[in-house]
């Protein structure tokens, strides 16, 4: 088991190195000399010059890579094009906002895609199982940037119950979880459920569809379980895959966030992103797409150890 | 989660400000706040000189800092004009008109508590003019330098007295003077000389004090109680200024009650924005949305005929009804009423026919048309409907033989753009900026585009355009001490340029502004400063 | 957007029956034709191409000419002249919206082919030649995959900057190591089969066993699972050019019709919401029809 956990966790380190080498593969494929993609277009001579020989610009491309590496290794992700501030410092702030999106997201849709799911399995075939299989379908076929346009214009607008952009009162330095601020993420995070919620479900749906008619719930009836002892049974042998797509989901939802933040301006990482993007801001960009990317592998792995503790036969496998 | 967070943010500098005034929200009993819905994706440069245009100056600059030359601001029936800032009087030296020496005003405090003096106005143009300084900052100086073309060298004369000294003689001289902001020597050297720990606690003189930053979202502005100047006291307490570049979005939050007023509405849900009780306010603005065609070798604009069939090209009325009618049509840099109009031989109008044929006589058709590649905004403060209107123009041109491929740019890359000049690396294959013009006095609209001695980077003579006559008119008018010679020259400048079709002229933005119910007062002054102190 | 999962989530790992024959495929008809469902959305979907296809026919008028007099006008515009209304500058919707079902279908589906020839190819290879080449295509996967995909396209794109090609270079990549992954799971586990295993220890060529057993029996997952990207690559590129790094102005497009409606969302609810209506129908199609074809062909995952 511990060799397993140090095999898998060393397995991560190239894996993370390799995103780390396609992060700074994306400055070196941005048109044009990479040097105007880190420093300002009208800086003087000498700054260009300096700042070539402090990245090493003049040097071969791997000892470039590794330069870069030991500098993000250190925090140091280089300065924004636009705004000259640090990349870090910007990345802090916005990373935890799109977390607390991400996670309230995650979680009504996977408690909705839960529910729904189940009830679709166990009433399999009924009315109420085609209404949860279409609107699972729905939520993965939506654009959801559309869905928020609507949800705007419906709570924020027309009934004015809910605010139409940003991250609380006071912006989101100060986020607090009561209903003050609360209220500000309650539209970005539906939208963003959607998808979640018809994963899940199908998910669900087929997981729990299957172990309900396997042999051993039979058996289970067969010697007068009552339904809470089935539910039990049911749930132990479905969480290892519901949980592993589960904590996919919240990294897609990490990653995934850029259009709905874009269009609720929630100062996430998709918010910087964007306007990383229109600036051409590649340290930005860069400095993003890594963080994102790094947290999504650490997610993988974690998925993959929970998975591991809770059922042991994929050790084997 | 929250708490290491903000651990975090404060590790990073992020957080700012004095712990006071740290806790928003919780605003003291009766203050009166007013928050404001700006189009800018992010809090202008609060070191001093702020980025993202001349729009920005209402923000971060005019609000936490002043200028020594101020523009009269709080104006809205005339245009304004120059008005004593932080220096009282400016005279050209009569034995060497190159010199200029200005009065600085008395008594005056930075928020930090420090005194302003001549020291401290010589410190800021060191801090952007002298590379060398060992406080120079790029960022400010790439921001301020190209508005102060004319300066080369300055001096402390007494402790209260200044002496400037330009280039040639330029009677226009203390029109670039309303860009420079001066900053506290003070407050940079008790932050540790650091520039960006001073963006995040500015000290000026300013009539407001900056309470909170969060950049890419809001700024906080708090009056400042101790303010030199009585009549720009401001009105409210505190002013918050939250991004939202998104015109729907941020139409949204004023609908939806979530800031107190906007800029630049999206212009198709005026309608909705009224029936909320919100009012709509314009003014005449000296501003044109136009195309600067490059003339440099391999520009196909190089070509009189093709310059003017594409301004021919363009039906003025309809975007002007795309616009809501919150636009006026161009015919020129400046609005016929303007005293450097002139009489220009060369009327703007729609006539689709005319432009197809000097299309033709230039060698191109619809069927072989002309092509080039302009660089735009996105959107942003200025640039109006922006995709909407360059989508119009760009069906426009196509009919008449001229194909024009859109580069769409944020602003701020957009500005860098043109700063650099159309001669720039980073322009290669690019014939036309669509930067949209303030155009509020000689300088700003005639002299920095059009003289050849401020061809970019010097100045902001994007297009490379260099004639003989016109450098002789500018000349003349910047030697005249003569306000009507001045006038005079001018339009015959204007008259040139105008007959030239050297600009694509679109149209001339109202900026107008969306109040809530809960404003009472705003004075929109007839440029693109405008003084947050108005707000009531 | 992250759609992908619908299908990557539930790792489907297609488990194929083996040796497919004629009673196979004419089991497939058999089981299509008996699923109303499928073959429903699947009619809807043919009568969107069709009429996408024909668009220069149908369209009542020039999907670029403008007019500021007839902007945002609502549907049924002039007794029909303009059957959808018109847009912020006053073309005509319909004409916009056929002539817009073009790029978003061609964006939707050319990633997914292209990325289907690739990703099968190396899928294949991987999985039937094991050993170090497996190793090589499936850890260079494995980096890619370790990115969120709609991240990855945003990355790609925003790096190259905006334009069509990019964003469907973005796409492809995105979708290449996907499929990859589907394919050498498969081609591995048809490698270990008795009859397979026989066929090499009689001595066939490794191409004739691709051909003759392998291939037959990869290929119908692979497509399968193909046809389920298609729907996500829709809503990403719609994605894409919502975020302005997709299709460029003038040219219609659903996404970007969708962005630049978004201001007459007041003014002409029905308007600004048609272009979002039309790219949750194809996709909703497309995901139905292709969950309908993973039954039919018995794809388990």
């Amino acid at each position: 088991m511990l060799l397993y956990l140090v095999r898998r966790i060393l397995y991560a380190v190239p894996i993370a190195l390799a995103v780390g080498l396609v992060c700074f593969m994306l400055v070196q494929i941005a048109p044009g000399d990479p040097i105007n993609a880190i420093v300002p277009a009208d800086a003087p001579q000498e700054v260009v010059e300096q700042v070539r020989r402090d990245y090493g610009l003049d040097k071969p491309l791997p000892i470039q890579f590794g330069l870069w590496i030991s500098r993000v290794v250190q925090g140091d992700l280089g300065r924004s094009l636009a705004t000259g501030r640090p990349v870090t410092a910007d990345l802090v702030s916005a990373v935890g906002n799109t977390l607390t999106l991400a996670l309230v997201a995650a979680a009504i849709g996977f408690v909705m895609g839960t529910i729904l799911g189940t009830v679709a399995a166990v009433f399999r075939g009924s009315v109420i199982d085609k209404a949860a299989v279409g609107l699972a379908a729905a939520g993965v076929s939506i654009p959801h940037y559309w869905l928020g346009m609507v949800l705007v214009v419906l709570f924020s607008v027309t009934l004015n119950w809910l605010p139409a952009m940003g991250a609380g009162p006071g912006g989101s330095g100060d986020w607090r979880w009561d209903w003050e601020h609360v209220r500000f993420l309650v539209l970005p995070a539906l939208t963003l459920s959607v998808i979640p919620m018809g994963i899940v479900t199908r998910t669900v749906r087929g997981v729990v569809m299957e172990l309900l008619n396997q042999d051993f719930v039979t058996t289970l009836r067969g010697k007068g379980l009552r339904r809470g002892g089935i539910a039990l049974h049911v749930v132990k042998n479905a969480a290892p895959s519901v949980l592993a797509v589960m904590g996919l989901q919240l990294g897609y939802l990490m990653g995934g966030s850029i259009l709905v933040e874009t269009v609720f301006s929630w100062p996430g990482t998709g918010f910087l992103l964007n306007s990383a993007i229109f600036q051409r801001d590649l340290p930005v960009l860069q400095g993003t797409i890594l963080v994102l990317a790094i947290f999504f592998v650490v997610l993988n792995l974690a998925v993959d150890l929970v998975q591991t503790a809770l059922d042991p036969r994929i050790r084997r496998a | 989660m929250t708490l290491s967070r903000r651990a975090l943010l404060g590790a990073t500098g992020l957080a700012t400000l004095p712990s006071g005034l740290m806790i928003p929200g919780a605003a003291a009993q009766g203050e009166r706040v007013l928050r404001y819905g700006i189009s800018m994706a992010d809090i202008p440069l609060t070191a001093g000189q702020p980025d993202r245009g001349a729009g920005a100056y209402q923000f971060t600059g005019y609000t936490i800092y002043d200028p020594l030359v101020a523009w009269e601001m709080d104006v809205a029936d005339r245009p304004g004009k120059l008005v004593p800032g932080l220096a009282t009087s400016w005279e050209a030296d009569p034995a060497d008109r190159r010199r200029w020496v200005l009065k600085l005003r008395e008594g005056v405090k930075f928020h930090d508590g420090s005194a302003f003096d001549a020291d401290a106005v010589i410190w800021n143009f060191e801090k952007v003019m002298n590379a060398q300084a060992p406080h120079f900052d790029q960022r400010q100086a790439a921001q301020v330098r190209p508005r102060l073309p004319s300066l080369a060298a300055w001096k402390k004369l007494d402790a209260m007295t200044v002496e400037l000294t330009t280039k040639a003689v330029d009677s226009l001289f203390p029109y670039q003077l309303l860009w420079f902001l001066v900053s506290s020597p003070a407050q940079y050297e008790k932050l540790g000389r650091s520039w960006d720990r001073f963006a995040a606690e500015p000290s000026g003189t300013g009539p407001f004090r900056l309470a909170r930053l969060v950049p890419r979202e809001r700024a906080e502005l708090v009056r400042n109680t101790a303010y030199w100047n009585p009549a720009r006291m401001a009105k409210v307490d505190r002013v918050v200024l939250v991004c939202a570049p998104d015109a729907v979005t941020r139409s949204n939050a004023l609908l939806s009650g979530q800031v107190d007023l906007i800029e630049t509405p999206a212009l198709d849900m005026v309608g909705q924005l009224k029936a909320g009780g919100n009012r709509v306010v314009e003014n005449v603005t000296p501003h044109v949305w136009n195309y600067h065609l490059s003339m440099l070798e391999g520009s196909p604009w190089r070509d009189l005929r093709l310059r003017q069939a594409a301004n021919l090209a363009i039906n003025r009325d309809e975007i002007v009804q795309l616009l809501g009618g919150l636009a006026k049509p161009a015919a020129g840099v400046v609005d016929p009423a303007s005293p450097w109009f002139g009489n220009p031989s060369f009327k703007l109008r729609y006539a689709p026919d005319e432009a197809r044929k000097l299309v033709q006589a230039a060698g191109f058709s619809p069927r072989n048309p002309v092509k080039a590649k302009f660089i735009i905004a996105t959107g942003g403060s200025g640039q109006m409907l922006s995709m909407p209107m360059n989508e119009y123009i760009q069906q426009a041109w196509k009919e008449v033989g001229i194909e024009v491929e859109f580069q769409p740019v944020e602003l701020e890359v957009l500005y860098t753009a043109w700063r650099n000049g159309a001669a720039h690396e980073s322009m290669r294959g690019i014939t036309a900026n669509n930067v949209a013009y303030v155009t509020s006095d000689p300088l700003y609209a005639l002299v920095r585009f059009f003289h050849s001695g401020q061809v970019a980077p010097t100045g902001v003579n994007w297009s490379h355009y260099k004639d003989a006559e016109t450098d002789r008119l500018i000349d003349g008018a910047m030697q005249s001490f003569d306000p009507a010679e001045q006038d005079r020259l001018m339009a015959r400048v204007h008259e040139r340029v105008v007959d030239q079709a050297l600009l694509v002229f679109v149209v001339h933005d109202t900026n107008p502004h969306v109040l809530g119910r809960n404003v009472r007062g705003y004075t929109q002054a007839q440029h693109w400063f405008q003084d947050l102190t108005t707000l009531a | 957007m992250s759609t992908t999962t619908a299908t990557t989530a539930a790792i489907a790992v297609p488990q194929p029956a083996p040796a497919r024959s004629n009673g196979y495929w004419q089991g497939v008809a058999r089981r299509l034709s008996r699923d109303p469902v499928t073959l429903f959305f699947g009619f809807v979907l043919l009568l969107m191409a069709l009429a996408i296809i024909f668009a220069p026919l149908i369209a009542p008028h020039d999907p670029y000419q403008t007019s500021m007099i007839r902007r945002l006008r609502p549907v049924w515009f002039q007794d029909g002249r303009y059957p959808l209304g018109t847009d912020e500058l006053g073309r005509d919707m319909l004409t916009r919206l056929l002539y817009g079902g073009r790029l978003s279908w061609f964006l939707g589906i050319t990633p997914v082919l292209i990325a289907f020839a690739i990703g099968g190819t190396l899928g294949v290879i991987a999985g039937f030649a094991g050993g170090w080449v497996n190793m090589l295509i499936m850890r260079t996967t494995d980096v890619f995959y370790a990115f969120p995909s709609v991240l990855l396209a945003v990355a790609i794109s925003g790096a190259l900057g905006p334009g069509i090609s990019n964003a469907m270079l973005s796409l492809t990549l995105v979708f290449i190591p996907q499929i990859i992954r589907v394919s050498e799971s498969t081609t591995t586990s048809v490698r270990n089969l008795d009859y397979v295993e026989s066929a090499r220890a009689s001595g066939a060529g490794a191409m004739t066993i691709v051909r003759v057993h392998v291939l037959p029996n990869v290929l119908g997952p692979i497509f399968v699972y193909s046809t389920s990207l298609i729907s996500v690559s829709m809503i990403l590129a719609s994605g894409l050019s919502f975020l302005g790094l997709g299709t460029k102005p003038p040219e219609p497009e659903w996404g970007l019709m969708l962005n630049t409606l978004r201001t007459a969302i007041y003014t002409q609810p029905v308007i600004a919401m048609l272009p979002g209506v039309c790219i949750f129908l194809t996709s909703m199609c497309f995901n139905m029809v292709s969950d309908g074809l993973r039954s039919a062909m018995d794809v388990r995952g």
